[in-house]
């Protein structure tokens, strides 16, 4: 909805909806920078450190992420190694690309590809959340594998830290405002 | 696909002139204003006809779509995921039978355990995004609904709205669903699964909530603007 804008008041408020207006979301794209390297911290180890102990008869295993989708692969189980790989590993690095790239370019004042770049952005918005896939797969699988001695799951610290880089990454590009992508080729039109 | 048109130019961008604003025309039916919320270009809008959605001409973003749904429509699609909702939490999603043990599966039940020890980050994550949020969608769409069904707005109707809009990135029943078929995958190379009516209630809450999700947003505020 357009609002009329008013001279000389600090703050003007939405008249449907009551949120109060910026011309841009203030310190967008320092948030967006913040809670991408945050993520990009959080993920090694999350990576490195194991998600899953699955302890059976003859004893214990850890798995990390990784490891998790290897095992499938090489059990000939190619569809769900895909599934995981792609949510765990191609969705957080597409995330992290796709926003470094945006943040250089706006750094960098680029009108370079402003359609296509906004496009990006709906891109990491939709795919986002789509990473939490490894956490329910984690904690539906330590949920049902109880039975003492025989079979039983618990989720570990690797968990937890990918939990963080996916809650990280979410933030970083709803903080975002891509029509910052727009004032640079268009402040010269005026 | 309808582009909507452009006035002359992006006459979007606040001027420090002071006088220099555009008053939007809110009375008049197909002359209203709008901004894209993605590059600030504004448009007139145009008046779409059915599976038509307007789209920005300069960035792409979705800026409209037919709302072809009426208010008892959308209460019925409400009213389904509310059951869905309860059936998908009152069952298992699934089950496991072993040597006389029984081990099952709940969305809730899933978070909760997680939320002892040091895993409670994902269960908080989890039982946020899978359950309080899906619950609190339906809730409001039901509280914004039925009061529009008696054609006027409902208390709080405002605050509703930017709530539903403003959970929604956080709703995530369909990462839960596809989640729960991974599990079942992975756990029957070696153990009988069953997948349990809690699943299939997941699936159609998360087929309905998608629906609902896709209702325009100039559907939800006209219910504001409506007489009393």
């Amino acid at each position: 909805m357009v609002s009329r804008r008013v001279p000389d008041t600090q703050s003007t408020y939405c008249s449907r909806c009551d949120t109060r207006l910026h011309e841009r979301v203030p310190g967008s794209a320092e948030k967006t920078l913040a809670w991408l390297i945050a993520a990009v911290i959080l993920y090694i180890p999350s990576n490195v450190l194991p998600v899953m102990y699955v302890s059976g008869v003859g004893g214990g295993q850890e798995s990390t992420i990784l490891g998790g989708v290897l095992s499938f692969w090489r059990g000939g189980d190619w569809p769900i190694a895909s599934v995981i790989f792609i949510a765990s590993v191609v969705v957080p690095a597409t995330k992290f690309l796709a926003l470094g790239l945006i943040l250089w370019t706006l750094h960098r004042r680029s009108d370079w590809a402003r359609r296509q770049r906004t496009a990006l952005y709906r891109l990491v918005e939709v795919i986002g959340y789509w990473s939490m896939l490894d956490v329910v797969v984690v904690a539906l699988t330590s949920a049902l594998l109880q039975f003492e001695g025989i079979g039983a799951a618990e989720p570990r610290l690797g968990i937890v830290f990918f939990c963080a880089v996916v809650v990280a990454t979410m933030i970083s590009a709803l903080s975002l405002d891509p029509r910052l992508i727009w004032d640079i080729g268009r402040n010269s039109e005026h | 696909m309808k582009n909507w048109r452009a006035p002359s130019g992006p006459c979007s961008r606040n001027s420090s002139h002071p006088g220099d604003h555009f008053t939007a025309k809110m009375s008049t039916p197909g002359s209203e204003l709008i901004v894209c919320p993605h590059c600030d270009l504004l448009h007139r809008s145009a008046v779409l006809g059915r599976h038509e959605i307007a789209v920005c001409i300069a960035c792409g973003h979705t800026l409209a779509r037919h709302q072809s749904f009426s208010v008892d429509q959308l209460l019925a699609l409400t009213v389904a995921a509310g059951l869905c909702f309860l059936i998908g939490n009152a069952h298992p999603l699934m089950t496991i039978d072993l040597a006389g043990m029984h081990t099952e599966a709940t969305a809730l039940g899933t978070a909760l355990l997680m939320l002892h020890g040091w895993a409670a980050l994902p269960g908080v994550v989890l039982a946020v995004s899978m359950f309080l949020l899906p619950l609190l969608q339906i809730a409001l769409l039901l509280w914004v609904l039925i009061f529009a069904r008696m054609q006027r707005p409902a208390p709080g109707l405002r605050t509703a709205l930017v709530v539903l809009h403003r959970s929604r990135s956080w709703s995530m029943t369909e990462v839960f669903f596809l989640g729960a078929l991974v599990a079942i995958v992975k756990l029957s190379s070696w153990l009988h699964v069953v997948p349990g009516i809690g699943l299939w209630a997941l699936l159609s809450l998360t087929i309905l909530l998608t629906i609902l999700s896709l209702v325009d947003a100039s559907f939800w505020w006209s219910l504001v603007q409506a007489p009393a």
